[in-house]
Order: structure tokens, then sequence, then C-alpha cells
């Protein structure tokens, strides 16, 4: 259908004042940090649930495919308009509508981001405690769609763990708006629908409102930060905390050369002697003591040097122990413009993958990107959580010279091979999108579980069957 | 000269990685309609215009409702210098619409 008659019919649904067709608007919509360039025909900004089924109902009769957006930061191409269609943008759609501290529930729009939710939260003694390291700009629908996890993901598990009920519109003639799962912490209300939908990139239903499980901020947080010369000694120090009845808050890894592009790119001057370890564990004021002394024998007695501790969350923060773990994304683009800064008419494309592998083989994992770093020839910089597992390694490469574009096109299937070979998975967090279709086929045909796929296509089907939603990604 | 300009905007704008980190601390996103009113809308529809897309109402309202604050040179990871890109802009939409201008008037005249 011609862009302009959507948007007219759409500004007579809803109020001319939430769509536009404006074509240097609609370029920010059509476009994701992967790098891909869509087809967005109109933006719509809802403000209510009813706006939302309105355009579902109108996209139905019409046919016109619609895609769901929260910021766009989405690392697997899973909002970009990939075929030409409505974009939905939730972002006025961000108000917090209930805190209950007694149901331990707060009942959020799509659009709000996670950390202002957790500022909200945080003035009570709460949080919400799915961190995707782009949580200052990533909304919660986005991560809901996405299956987010993040640094806390060992503890906390990722967004699967912490949703009981979703409003939701679907994909049918009245754009139906229905409520799947609970209000309450326990729920057994058949098929569970709701872990179905979180992380289906919005190819199912539009997430309209979510009721999140909330928890208490932790009463302090020691933090550790240690490097270690060999791979070997920093993951022993990980069984050794993980044995010792400890579940670590956040236990996160940089891989030297990578912890030292990131502490150069935000000019710190810290001599890292090794891979870095990053520890923090939730422990009551009173046993801080006790903890902080225990982790600093355990982290000396497997070789840790440069090791410095911090009583409390604030205390690390202050003394700058989060910075460079932090600068992990920093430190890769830098890296990659680096590389390519003699290049000219390079436009550098970011890969960051995903993987996950069972902690215990972390250090089959690490080595075998080594082993990819020189098969293929890009410098690979790697972190990643290592309390579960998910390792984030990135490579930069030239989307304009075609060769390279191969080459790492072969990195990545290499990459997916290590991590079905080490009874990983090809997406922990960042979810399927476009980029890992043939991935997730892999993993499955690899399990002898292919058929699994032909039930998620027949899913898809009955969810959103004329193939409006988001077509073309994850299935 | 404008050429230059032009190409100058093209290849900074070019390193957008589209993180959204910038808008986290741009003040003026959250009294905006839309991502047009932070910093990596501007740096996009800059991109857009640089490349020969045209200066439509919202690409006006997306590089003239910017402060120049550069609080999101801060917080971008490509070290894009988003205030002089959109300084840039304005520049080249004021040559520009004085060519129109001067062509209007010929034909005019």
């Amino acid at each position: 259908m011609e862009k302009d008659k959507i948007v007219r019919d759409i500004s007579k649904l809803i109020g001319k004042d939430k769509v536009s067709g404006d074509e240097a608007l609609l370029s920010i919509y059509s476009k994701d940090p992967l790098g891909n360039v869509g087809k967005a025909l109109a933006v719509v900004f809802p403000e209510e649930s009813k706006d939302v089924s309105r355009v579902v109902s109108y996209a139905y009769k019409n046919d016109i495919k619609i895609y769901a957006q929260g910021s766009s930061t989405s690392l697997a191409g899973s909002s970009l308009p990939k075929e030409p269609g409505i974009v939905i943008s939730f972002e006025r759609m961000k108000k917090v509508l209930e805190v209950s501290l007694v149901n331990s529930y707060v009942l959020v729009e799509p659009g709000i981001r996670i950390d202002d939710l957790n500022l909200e939260l945080g003035s009570k003694g709460y949080m919400f405690p799915v961190d995707p390291a782009s949580s200052s700009v990533a909304t919660v629908g986005g991560a809901i769609n996405s299956g987010a996890g993040g640094m806390r993901g060992a503890k906390y598990g990722t967004m699967r763990d912490w949703v009981l009920g979703l409003e939701i519109v679907l994909p049918d003639e009245n754009g139906t708006i229905a409520f799947a799962g609970c209000k309450t912490l326990k729920c057994r209300q058949g098929y569970d629908l709701v872990r179905l939908i979180v992380g289906s990139e919005g190819t199912l239903a539009l997430v309209t409102k979510a009721y999140l499980k909330i928890t208490p901020l932790p009463e302090t947080v020691i933090v550790a930060l240690a490097f270690f010369p060999r791979l070997e000694n920093l993951m022993e120090a990980v069984v050794d905390i993980k044995s010792q009845r400890v579940q670590p808050y956040i236990l996160e890894f940089l891989e030297k050369r990578t912890a030292e592009v990131a502490a150069k790119s935000i000019g710190r001057s810290i001599n890292i002697d090794g891979h870095m370890l990053l520890a923090g564990i939730d422990v009551n004021r009173e046993a801080v003591d006790r903890y902080v002394e225990w982790i600093e024998k355990l982290l000396k007695e497997h070789g840790g040097k440069g090791i410095q501790t911090a009583r409390s969350w604030q205390e690390a923060e202050e003394r700058g122990l989060f910075d460079i773990r932090r600068s992990l994304f920093v430190a890769q683009s830098k890296m990659a413009r680096e590389i390519y800064k003699n290049v000219n008419n390079a436009k550098i494309m970011l890969l960051i993958e995903d993987i996950a592998v069972p902690p215990s083989r972390l250090i089959e994992a690490v080595k075998g990107l080594k082993e990819l770093e020189k098969k293929h020839g890009f410098v690979t910089m790697l972190g990643g959580h290592v309390g579960d597992g998910n390792l984030h390694p990135s490579i930069g490469f030239n989307m304009l010279d075609p060769e390279e574009t191969k080459r790492a096109e072969r990195w990545f299937e290499d990459l997916v091979d290590l991590a079905i070979s080490l009874d990983g998975t090809v997406s922990s967090e960042h979810g399927i999108g476009i980029t890992k279709k043939e991935a997730l086929r892999r993993e499955l045909e690899a399990r002898g579980s292919l058929k699994l796929l032909e039930i998620m296509k027949d899913i898809k089907k009955v969810f959103d069957p004329k193939n409006i939603l988001n077509p073309g990604k994850v299935v | 000269m404008l050429e230059d300009l032009r190409e100058w905007i093209k290849e900074e704008a070019s390193k957008c990685m589209f993180c959204g980190f910038c808008e986290t601390v741009c003040p003026t996103i959250k009294f905006g309609p839309h991502r047009g009113y932070g910093p990596r809308g501007r740096v996009n529809i800059a991109l857009y215009i640089s490349e020969g897309g045209k200066y439509t109402e919202e690409a006006l309202s997306s590089l003239y409702s910017c402060l120049l604050c550069a609080a999101c040179t801060l917080k971008c990871p490509a070290n894009i210098d988003i205030p002089e890109i959109v300084r840039a802009s304005r520049v080249l939409y004021s040559e520009d619409s004085l060519k129109e201008a001067i062509v209007v008037e010929k034909k005019v005249s």
C-alpha cells in the first residue's frame, strides 16, 4: 500500500501526532546497530494499548508488516524493518504504573528504559535485576522480546525468570488485547505463554504492559578485581569461589589484551598483569570484613595479581573497579577503528556475539577462540560473564570489502560450531533475529532436534497466520 | 568548500554504531516527540541529508532543537563530534537554502 495512505489512515485511527511518514525520520527507524538498513513506511508512537490494537487491526486487514521497536539496540537485527512496513516505536509508553512491594511486582509500560525503572525501584530499596550492558538505553519491552540477560545473570538469570504476566496485542482482525500469565509469583495457567513470548523478538505478539518480579537491593556488595597470567588459574579461582557455597552477584572476565585496550581507552594507567576477573559478592554488612579477607586470600592463592578490593559497591564505583569491564564495548569499537584507521572508505561493522558454554568448558572456549583468530586473521576482543559461561567474542570488519565480509561469515560459522561442540548455545542473551537463524538451525540439528524448528514455525503460524509481525526473524 | 563540508559530515556521521548511549545524557530527547530529538537521531538525520536526503520538517526540527551542549560526546564510543555535525548541517542547510532561493529568484525574474 502507498505510504502516504498508510499515514493518513493511521492518523484517522489514533491521531496525527502519533504517526509520521517523514522520510528523514523514517531513516532513523529503518536502521540497527549491525549496519542493516530496512524500510519503514511509517513510524507510529502509541500512547496506550488501544492505539497499538487499532494499528495492529488495521495492518492485519491490509496485510501490512509490523515491527516493534524499543530503543533499537538489538545486536541480532531483531527490530529491523527488513521488509517494508510500519514501525511501532514504544518510546512514549514508558510509565511505571504500579509498584507493589507486598506483591513483589512492578507494572510497567514497555518503553521504559531499564535504568530508569531501577531509579524508581531503588528509591524503595528494590531492583529489577536483569542488567544488559545497554541497560541505560535498552527498554523493558526490548529486553522482554530479546530475552535479555546481563552481568547479574549467574545469580538472577535472564528476562525469562522475571516476567510474571504480559498484556499483549495479538495480530488478528480486532487487534485483540489479551493478558498472559499472572500477577502472582506462582502461576500455572495451562501452557506457559509468557515464557514463550519472552524472547520471541516481536514475532508472536506485541507487549503493551508487563508485570515484572522485583527483588530487594542487596544490603551491600563487596567487590574484588584481580589479574591472572594464566587463564587456568583464573578459572580455578572461579571454581573455588563457586565451590564454597557462594553465589556471586557478578563474576566478570576480560581477556588480557581486551583489558589492556579497555583500560587504555578510558585513560587508566593500570598494570594489566593478565586476564581480568571482577567479582562481586552480596553480603550482610556484618560479614563484610570476613568476605573481603576470604576473597583476597582466595585470589592470591590462585596466583591473582594486582588485587584490589572494595567493601561496598559505592566504594568500588568511586575507585573505578568497574571501569575496565564497563569499557568493553568502547574497547571493541576502538580496536576495530584502530585497525582500519589507514583504510580509505571503510565501513566498519562490529560483530558482538553471545555464545554460552557450561562454565566448566570456558578454558576450551577461550582457547578455541584464539585458534579462530589465527585461522581467520581477525583480532578478537573477548569478555564475558564467567559465572554463567556467557562469552562476548567480537571482531570488526570492513563491510565494503567482499572478501573480508566472507571471511567474517566463516569466522561466525566456526564460532557457532565451537559453541555447539562444547555443549553450549549460539545465543544466550542477544536473540536470534536475522543473524543467527542458520546458527539456530545448526544447533538444533547437532542435537538431533530439527523437528523442534518445525514446531517453532507452527507456533509462529498459530499466533500470526498472516505473517505480519516482524517477518523473517527467529524461525 | 560546501562539498567538503558535506563529505566531512558523511564521514563523521558514518561512524555512528547506533548504540544509543548518547541518548541517556541528552537534555532534549525527553522533551521531544521521538528519537529525532536525541543525538543518535541527529547524527543519522545529518547522514541522511549528506547523502542527498531532503531537509524535511522533522529533519530541521531535529537539527535545530539541539542545544549543542556536547553531553553526548562524553558517552559516544566512536568519539563522534556530534555538536560539530549539527553545526555543520545547519551551515549546509543555510547554504543550500540560499542556493535554492537564488534559483527561484532567477526563475521568477
